[in-house]
């Protein structure tokens, strides 16, 4: 069994506070993960230190074997991370084609082609229309992003992620704030992504996660408290009163 | 030994100077956001005001307040109309205040016209002083090293002894959590504003005593004050005070030993500086 | 629509000799010549976000390499033209660094590095000629030829212009162009998908550069007298102005705006002292009320005949 990604006791700091504490977890070649916890537990620092945004303060982070733990963000890319962020970080000046167009050539030399205008590379663009078709947005590649709705800029937020061709895939909550049945449709797409990635996903709603996820991480201030299959969290008593309080 | 010495007085004669200016536009820009390239318009303005005052009733003192003052009512109006509007666009607020500079910069020539003109200074500071070492140094500039380090200290107690200092320093942290405290952050605005317009006339009455105030100094001094603020860190009145030392003296040392390439020797170590540390000495990360 | 505009505007700028006197053709030279210096600042800004103050820095190390080549050592235009360009694109290199920093540092930087040259070309009296400059550089001889007046060096200037814009345009719809447009919309978004920030802003600054020398050699021979005021900040600040007054962000914006600074100048000096005053409160109006420049304008109206919405 191949480990996409193995952290080892990872730490972040910032002034007085331990974000993460002292964060050991593997996560297998082709697993879906699911990382939960209170407000406030890490999750997202976790993520930040995963995927380079953040550097941590000690501990390792190492991607299908390699120490990448001194890589910055856009290298990790390159060697197959792709990440959402928790809130819609899209390019909301330009067109939702063209949003997918950086996408598609980010991890590629064609970013550096200044002699050719856009408009002539049939084949990426066609690959956009496709990547934004699979999340739902194929009919508003036109569009300015900053006319789309927040469900359809979430949307535009997993396409951003899904076509760097990433192998390991790191969603912050990609649900969020979205209604009932959008969180339908996502939670389908997200589990209708192929095996050859790896997804690690933080996820609020405990069904959507209890229903994804092969294995599930459980933080609380900054530290990881349990890590296991869902049906071990759902009967774990420290679980339940991080989430409930005192039962 | 002793042109060495000359050199590091003159530096700090310098240094003292610049901080006076240097010390509002970090300030201004720590707390409010605010880049306003009109402070050696201000400068100027401030230093003409003082020198026809200075002409008029032969006080120093009477220079130095009504240099300040004026600055105080004409900072008030631009930063009211002109640069509140503008929010926290950087790139706006140059453009802007370069603007008020040509403006101010040309009433200053239409009124004072472009003769080289120095401000009269006080006759008790006039002549020189007989420094330890045989040396013969102007009283003048000497009375400006000390009046900028008192300046400086009086300053820096405000701003970590005081209530308001705090209030300052925690708004320059977090403008939010401020406001949110139910201060009026306007009126605290406002203050430290006139206090850094203030600041910047009397420096140009300070100045035009000894460095010639004429068309074309309000962009020297500027560009001075402005490496003082690069090196010593935006929004940090240590930065100020340390990079206005580093900068007198880099000033006074490069035009001595290497006249031609005076500014090189002035901005190459603020460049080499960036490279290891974009944001100055004491500045932080916005 | 479009394309027939753009045509006819240049037919008719082409014609201008013929039309009108030397005072148009020489204005108009300036106007390009600049529009150039403007559009090569607006590519960092307009497209990457980056607002530098020290292109007139390029502009004039490639004006006084050209003009010391010509004058001090009897170069030819074949040698000393791309030695200009080379010069100022060279010295990008090393400014190109200021993208290390952002925001108001990035400014400031550029400020401070403008200064440099300005100090240099002002105090090294002994090289540069200092306050005097650098006087009597000829019109330019291309292919043997050598351009004998104003009116032979308009179209000089004219053809490489539309070269340059072409180029640009070419440039700023490309790739590489996307990826300035969406540094400037979400750094943090660009990381996470791969782009190294800094190596793509470095390259933009260097074109930047790059197109800044052009239009400084450009000038050398159009002006014939190159002295330190061609460094200076005001020339760099006015460039952005310019492009900010025409319209940030398009190709037409910079050139419009050379357009519109520089006959305000030529009128206005002509009964106003102050005409610096005159330029201030340009700048001051065009930030409060026109920040999208003309056009900006020209979209807005066009987007409100149609009945779009903002």
């Amino acid at each position: 069994m191949t480990l996409a990604i193995e952290i080892d006791r990872l730490s972040k700091v910032f002034g007085g506070l331990r974000a993460v504490d002292n964060a050991s977890l593997v996560v297998a070649s082709g697993e879906r993960r699911v990382l939960i916890g209170p407000n406030g537990a890490g999750k997202t620092t976790l993520f930040n230190c995963i995927a380079g945004t953040l550097r941590p303060t000690s501990g390792r982070v190492l991607l299908f074997g390699d120490d990448i733990s001194a890589l910055p963000e856009n290298k990790r890319t390159a060697r197959g991370m792709g990440r959402t962020f928790q809130i819609s970080n899209v390019f909301t000046d330009l067109t939702v084609l063209e949003n997918l167009m950086l996408s598609i050539v980010g991890t590629d030399a064609r970013k550096w082609i200044m002699y050719r205008p856009l408009s002539s590379f049939a084949a990426e663009r066609a690959q956009a229309l496709d990547g934004l078709a699979r999340v739902g947005l194929g009919d508003r590649a036109a569009e300015l992003v900053k006319f789309l709705s927040y469900g359809e800029r979430r949307q535009l937020e997993l396409a951003l992620a899904l076509n760097v061709n990433p192998k390991v895939l790191l969603l912050d909550e990609p649900c969020a704030g979205l209604s009932p049945s959008e969180r339908q449709r996502f939670s389908q797409l997200i589990a209708a992504l192929p095996r050859e990635i790896t997804l690690i996903m933080i996820e609020h709603d405990i069904d959507i996660a209890l229903a994804l996820a092969d294995r599930v991480t459980v933080l609380h201030h900054g530290k990881i408290i349990l890590d296991g299959t869902p049906g071990d969290v759902q009967t774990n008593a420290l679980v339940r009163e991080v989430y409930f309080g005192r039962a | 030994m002793s042109a060495v010495i000359l050199q590091a007085v003159n530096g700090i004669s310098l240094a003292a100077l610049l901080f006076l200016l240097a010390s509002g536009f970090t300030l201004t820009f720590g707390l409010m956001r605010v880049v306003n390239m009109a402070y050696g318009a201000y400068y100027l303005l401030g230093g003409y005001v003082g020198y026809s005052i200075a002409r008029r009733t032969g006080s120093f003192e009477l220079a130095m307040l009504g240099g300040g003052l004026t600055i105080v009512v004409i900072g008030f109006f631009v930063d009211r109309f002109l640069i509140r509007p503008l929010g926290a666009n950087h790139l706006a607020q140059v453009l802007l205040t370069v603007g008020v500079a040509f403006v101010i910069g040309e009433v200053c020539l239409a009124i004072w016209g472009g003769d080289n003109l120095k401000v009269l200074t006080p006759p008790y500071l006039r002549g020189a002083m007989e420094l330890p070492g045989g040396l013969y140094y102007p009283k003048y500039r000497f009375a400006l090293i000390l009046f900028g380090t008192f300046a400086a200290v009086a300053l820096w107690l405000m701003y970590h002894k005081t209530q308001i200092g705090a209030v300052v320093r925690a708004g320059v942290d977090d403008r939010e959590m401020v406001n949110a405290t139910g201060i009026n952050v306007d009126r605290l605005f406002a203050l430290v504003s006139a206090l850094a317009s203030f600041l910047a006339g009397m420096a140009g009455v300070v100045g035009g005593a000894f460095l010639t105030l004429n068309p074309g100094a309000e962009w020297d001094i500027l560009v001075l004050a402005l490496v003082v603020v690069i090196i010593g860190g935006l929004g940090s009145l240590e930065g100020a005070i340390l990079g206005s030392i580093i900068v007198g003296l880099l000033d006074a040392y490069g035009r001595w030993l290497l006249p031609e390439f005076s500014y090189f020797v002035l901005f190459g170590p603020m460049a080499i500086l960036l490279l290891f540390r974009a944001t100055g000495i004491f500045g932080k990360e916005h | 629509m479009r394309l027939g505009l753009i045509a006819a505007g240049l037919a008719l700028v082409a014609a201008m000799p013929l039309l009108a006197g030397e005072f148009w053709v020489i204005l108009l030279s300036q106007i390009m010549i600049f529009g150039l210096l403007a559009l090569s600042a607006d590519l960092l800004l307009g497209n990457a976000g980056l607002f530098s103050l020290c292109h007139a820095a390029f502009f004039a190390v490639a004006a006084y390499t050209t003009g010391l080549l010509h004058v001090r050592y009897g170069a030819t235009t074949a040698l000393a033209a791309p030695a200009g360009i080379l010069a100022g694109t060279l010295l990008s290199f090393v400014f190109a660094f200021a993208v290390r920093t952002r925001g108001v540092y990035f400014i400031l930087i550029t400020l401070a590095f403008g200064y440099i040259v300005w100090g240099v070309a002002y105090r090294w009296a002994s090289f540069t000629g200092g306050d005097n400059g650098v006087t009597n550089v000829p019109f330019p001889a291309i292919g043997g030829y050598r351009v004998a007046n104003a009116t032979q060096y308009y179209y000089v200037v004219l053809i490489t212009v539309v070269l340059c814009g072409l180029a640009y345009r070419l440039l700023v719809t490309s790739p590489f162009g996307l990826t300035l447009r969406g540094i400037k919309s979400s750094e943090s978004r660009m990381r996470s998908l791969g782009y190294d920030v800094g190596r793509h802003l470095y390259v933009a600054f260097v074109l930047s550069g790059l197109l800044a020398s052009i239009a400084g050699v450009l000038y050398v021979y159009y002006n014939r007298f190159i002295n330190p005021v061609a460094a200076s900040f005001p020339v760099s600040v006015e460039a952005v102005l310019m492009a900010i007054v025409g319209g940030s962000g398009t190709i037409l914006g910079p050139f419009l705006g050379s357009g519109i600074i520089l006959i305000l100048r030529n009128w206005v000096s002509g009964f106003f002292h102050y005409y610096t005053a005159v330029l201030g409160i340009v700048f001051i109006v065009t930030v409060l009320w026109a920040p999208q420049g003309i056009m900006g304008l020209v979209a807005r109206w066009r987007a409100g005949d149609r009945g779009e919405g903002a």
